[in-house]
């Protein structure tokens, strides 16, 4: 769609991502973390809702480990996991 | 066209007159000598020089006129040119804010800031499916690919999702990526919190490194007519070796 030559036609713009690039995990120090998030993820048959505790451990293991900048959890969107309301979606094993 | 004829007719006229006040034969014919050459004389330079007056004054009031009307029609041409020059010169900004208030061409609709991340809702009713894919450029020889081929999501909720990259060669490849969103309107609510995109990103000889994308679709998703019958959005990415001096035209993205 953006390659198409026709006058007029509108093209996708990317744009750049609000927090920068995630340095890579060079070492694999999260990657338990991942494949929790992963298992969770095909047990659930890919509902995100109901991994998000999995996806908050694996943001907070980056953090710990210098490979993302430190933020507050609200910011991510982890405002209902924060502190423990009884509206948590999840409510799988982590293993 | 009449004028020059009416000027040239008394001069012809009076030159025989002078020829023959010269020779001094004109008044020999019945007249007094001296009275004939003077009426003559008298009349028709009068007759030329009023007429000639005549027309010379309507033609200089016309002239005039003609020459006003020409310099007011040439101000207004002058004054529509340099208007006309002026438009195009605005019509850039003009443009620009009439695409940030229609929306036209992907541009970012209202232009969403990172502060919506703290306080949006899910909407729960509303769940899209997200395709991913991965593509490499021909000469790129890393392996990628996505770690999970979808996954369902609600606007206005945070999610990850994985990438995994491998280089099987014997040297260090740099790449850089790039993304695509289909279909193009969801584009603009598709938002990226942090990935790896746009920055140059190094893999060691047979190494392998999950790369994540953390992203939201923006809430106001489900309130867009345009979007009721979307369901799934595919996002793509593509990885382009990164050779040494050499700038891809990236997005305005410089802050690291």
């Amino acid at each position: 769609m953006s390659t198409a030559m026709n006058f007029g036609s509108k093209s996708f713009k990317p744009r750049p991502p609000d927090k920068g690039s995630f340095p890579l995990d060079h070492f694999g120090e999260c990657k338990d973390f991942k494949e929790k998030f992963m298992k969770c993820l095909s047990e659930n048959s890919f509902d995100n809702s109901k991994c998000r505790l999995q996806s908050k451990d694996y943001l907070e293991c980056r953090m710990d480990n210098q490979l993302m900048a430190k933020e507050p959890l609200e910011k991510l969107g982890f405002k209902d996991l924060v502190d423990p309301p009884p509206s948590q979606t999840d409510q799988n094993t982590k293993l | 066209m009449l004028l020059p004829l009416l000027v040239r007719r008394p001069l012809c006229s009076s030159v025989p007159l002078t020829r023959c006040l010269r020779a001094g034969l004109c008044g020999g014919r019945g007249r007094s000598s001296w009275a004939e050459p003077l009426l003559l004389r008298r009349r028709l330079p009068q007759r030329s020089y009023v007429q000639s007056r005549g027309r010379q004054r309507r033609s200089r009031t016309q002239e005039d006129e003609w020459k006003t009307r020409n310099r007011t029609a040439l101000t207004y041409i002058a004054a529509a040119g340099v208007g006309m020059i002026g438009l195009s010169y605005a019509a850039v900004p003009l443009y620009r804010l009439y695409c940030q208030a229609s929306g036209l061409g992907g541009t970012a609709v209202a232009g969403h800031d990172a502060d919506q991340v703290e306080t949006m809702t899910p909407v729960k009713e509303r769940v899209l499916k997200i395709t991913f894919n991965a593509d490499t450029h021909s000469s790129m020889q890393w392996n990628f690919r996505p770690q999970q081929t979808e996954i369902y999501v609600v606007p206005g909720e945070t999610a990850l999702a994985f990438y995994r990259a491998k280089n099987p060669t014997d040297k260090a490849i740099i790449g850089i990526s790039t993304y695509n969103v289909v279909p193009f309107e969801a584009g603009q609510y598709f938002n990226k919190i942090q990935c790896f995109c746009f920055e140059e990103q190094r893999l060691n000889p047979h190494e392998e490194v999950d790369m994540p994308v953390f992203f939201y679709i923006d809430p106001e998703f489900d309130v867009d007519p345009r979007m009721a019958r979307v369901d799934t959005i595919t996002l793509s990415y593509t990885f382009f070796e990164a050779k040494e001096g050499q700038k891809l035209p990236l997005p305005g993205y410089g802050s690291h």
